[in-house]
């Protein structure tokens, strides 16, 4: 499980965060949803600790990260915090020099210090999971765009995270292959894993997503389970944005 | 008018009467005699007491010569190394500057009667027991004057030898240890080391040889001159009065005076037994596996150096992007400072200025530091341009994976880095390589070194100039055929990284 309260984030003074709270449980996904520049990707980006927050607090299982604490009390526990948090960027930000074997156990090996052989051997499991056993030996530069993603996520997922951060995983994909990234996701969750999904699909997020939660302007205004999100709005600008991404 | 202009004026003036006089009468009327004045006491050597001066036993000898052959002499100053070579340009008309004649010169060169009769003399620290003769020097390094007959001795009896510019730089690297001995002629001897409570003599002096006046050959009606000149002033006793002047008088000098009634014999009856140094001829199978010798050191020197400047420019390239403020400041001055002056002035500073504040290092080890620690500021500036080429999202995955900045930077960044460092710091290698010249200012024995050297003894400026070309070569070219390989490398791989098509789902 993963809960924010009253995130505060400022950048040049600018405020992006103004009092973000949210709570998702485990074998639970949470949809971020709000058109660009609403927050959403720093909202992920304080979630792993690559932001610093300016106020509130993010708690996850045991650890607690909260805006008044010192520099470096800070900083240990944002790493406590990563090792429960993994994260799939936009971007992947796949290691180039290391093959998709390699990418997902360097931190296994070099962060937890487990054996290097049952660290590939569980790597393996993982790729089979996402469907790519035989690419373990490939680079990333020979992959296509959709397998780099299913690499990225087994590599967050060699960690043993209880949160999953997921920034956009459409853009990477083939809209053919959204569907099966969907089951994919679902099984996490059904796996006791917790999802926060940062996505602009709708139709993407309408068969994954358990609750959603809709920014605009760094607030969060509106959030409830999706089903109602989707079919009832409540605030006018909830409505207004459905209705203006629909139309795509 | 300006200052500048007023004070040119009269100076145009003179240059200009100066061009006008040289032209007509001068080549009847003026002796043009070329000499090494840096360290060339008591040969012809700056007056201490009138810097603007040159005066030695061998610039009075030079007056009284040209006043008997009805000329005036006029100084051209040289370099003893390059000086034949500089005659035969036409520099000057005759060398005068303690010039034996060797075979090797023979065939070059003319040359007059001789003039002077000198010995060579070993020399050694005072507190240093092991070598009275030179037949102690086997095994250790014998400094000497470079291109002269006691280098050439010495190249002849296989000693380790280092030739020096000037007869000071050997002198004080012989205190400093970074010789055992010092084997020069007389003359300098006297003036540089007899004087040092720190040095001695080592044994009585041995090899005599002649010293002689440098002529271009066909210039037979001048050397005809110059013999007869050398002669009027052995004869009348003007020779004699000025070596006793400078202390340089002995009985040799008398057997000279004798020779000049014996039949022409030249040099025989000054040459006992033993070591005949008028008849050093140049020696190609020593010369190669000199040269060969020279690329080893190159090679090594190259190697150590860029070694040296991998290890520190990288914690510089760290230091000056990332570390705490005074960090940085020390190393942008660090980097400012060895790219901003000339790698020939640091490693003067370190071989000559560092002994000063009590740190004398060997010349190779010098230029190993010196060109290592002018390296490092390029290339930490390569590995800083490479380190900056890592996309963020880099460090971000890594650290999102629980990773530590250390352990972030070692296994995900510096790899990368590294590809992209690799073809620029194999062209800088190949920069090195040919860099490692300069520590022929320093008598490092290496490529240059032993061109200049070898060159100079035997007049092959050509045939070796190729040679060492070749070695070089040999060196670089494959260097820079790796360099373009990698770099064709990376951008293949940049190309099919910029290329993939985005695929995009919206």
């Amino acid at each position: 499980m993963i809960r924010a309260t009253q995130l505060e984030k400022r950048m040049g003074g600018a405020p992006i965060l103004r009092g973000v709270s949210f709570a998702v449980g485990a074998r639970t996904v949470l949809g971020v949803i709000g058109a660009s520049g609403s927050g959403k990707t720093t909202l992920l980006r304080c979630l792993n600790g690559l932001e610093r927050i300016d106020g509130g607090a993010i708690e996850c299982g045991d650890v607690r990260l909260d805006a008044a604490l010192d520099e470096a009390t800070y900083r240990r526990r944002v790493r406590l915090l990563r090792l429960k948090v993994g994260t799939v960027f936009q971007h992947l930000h796949l290691f180039p020099h290391l093959s998709a074997l390699g990418n997902i156990v360097e931190a296994p090996v070099h962060v937890l210090g487990e054996p290097r052989r049952a660290a590939e051997e569980r790597g393996r499991e993982l790729l089979a999971a996402v469907g790519l056993g035989p690419a373990a030996a490939r680079y990333p530069e020979s992959l296509s765009g959709g397998e780099q993603q299913r690499v990225a996520i087994a590599r967050a997922l060699a960690m043993r995270p209880e949160v999953l951060l997921f920034d956009e995983p459409t853009s990477a994909l083939d809209p053919r292959r959204v569907a099966d990234m969907r089951a994919l996701l679902r099984r996490f969750a059904a796996d006791g894993h917790t999802l926060v999904v940062v996505s602009h699909s709708l139709g993407f997020l309408a068969g994954l997503a358990d609750a959603l939660l809709y920014m605009e302007a760094g607030e969060v205004v509106e959030q409830g389970p999706a089903a109602e999100i989707m079919n009832a709005p409540r605030d006018p600008r909830t409505r207004e944005f459905l209705a203006a991404v629909s139309k795509d | 008018m300006s200052k500048a202009t007023r004070a040119a004026g009269p100076l145009v003036g003179v240059l200009l009467l100066c061009a006008a006089a040289s032209a007509g009468a001068r080549a009847q009327t003026v002796l043009r005699w070329g000499a090494d004045p840096s360290g060339g006491a008591p040969y012809v050597f700056t007056d201490p007491a009138d810097p603007a001066r040159y005066i030695g036993y061998e610039h009075e000898m030079v007056e009284a010569l040209a006043r008997a052959m009805g000329r005036r002499a006029e100084f051209v100053p040289a370099d003893w190394e390059t000086i034949v070579s500089s005659l035969q340009r036409g520099e000057f008309d005759v060398i005068v500057n303690g010039l034996e004649p060797t075979a090797d010169r023979a065939r070059q060169i003319l040359f007059s009667r001789p003039y002077y009769v000198f010995q060579l003399q070993l020399t050694v620290r005072r507190d240093d027991p092991r070598i009275n003769a030179l037949a102690d020097c086997r095994g250790r390094v014998v400094g000497t004057l470079g291109n002269t007959a006691a280098s050439r001795l010495l190249a002849q009896t296989g000693l380790d030898y280092r030739g020096y510019a000037d007869p000071v730089g050997a002198y004080r690297d012989l205190e400093l240890k970074r010789l055992d001995a010092v084997l020069m002629d007389v003359p300098m001897e006297m003036y540089y080391a007899r004087t040092n409570p720190r040095l001695r003599a080592a044994g009585p002096p041995t090899n005599p040889g002649t010293y002689v006046v440098g002529l271009r050959r066909g210039d037979e009606a001048l050397k005809a001159q110059v013999d007869a000149g050398l002669e009027q002033i052995i004869r009348d006793g003007t020779l004699e009065r000025i070596l006793r002047k400078w202390n340089l008088w002995d009985e040799r000098q008398a057997e000279l005076r004798a020779q000049l009634d014996a039949p022409p014999q030249t040099n025989a009856g000054a040459q006992p037994a033993g070591f005949d140094l008028t008849n050093a001829t140049f020696n190609w199978p020593e010369a190669l596996l000199r040269l060969a010798r020279a690329a080893t050191v190159t090679v090594l020197l190259a190697f150590g150096a860029m070694v040296l400047a991998l290890a520190l420019g990288l914690p510089l390239a760290v230091g000056q992007s990332r570390g705490p403020r005074w960090v940085q400041v020390l190393s942008t001055c660090y980097v400012e400072f060895f790219r901003g002056t000339p790698v020939l002035v640091q490693l003067l500073f370190l071989y000559f200025g560092l002994p000063r504040l009590g740190l004398a290092m060997p010349g190779w080890l010098t230029a190993l530091i010196g060109l290592g620690l002018n390296y490092a500021a390029y290339e930490s500036q390569v590995y800083r341009a490479a380190l900056e080429a890592i996309p963020r999202g880099q460090w971000e995955a890594a650290y999102s994976l629980g990773m530590r900045p250390v352990l972030a930077f070692r296994r995900i960044i510096l790899p990368q880095a590294l590809r992209i460092a690799l073809p620029p710091m194999t062209n800088d290698f190949v920069s090195l390589f040919k860099d490692t010249s300069v520590a022929f200012a320093i008598s490092v024995w290496e490529l240059a070194t032993a061109y200049r050297e070898l060159a100079n003894a035997s007049g092959e400026f050509l045939l070796l100039g190729l040679i060492v070309s070749l070695f070089y070569l040999a060196m670089s070219l494959p260097m820079a055929h790796l360099a373009r390989r990698l770099e064709r490398r990376m951008q293949r791989r940049q190309q099919v990284l910029h290329t993939k098509p985005v695929e995009a789902a919206t």
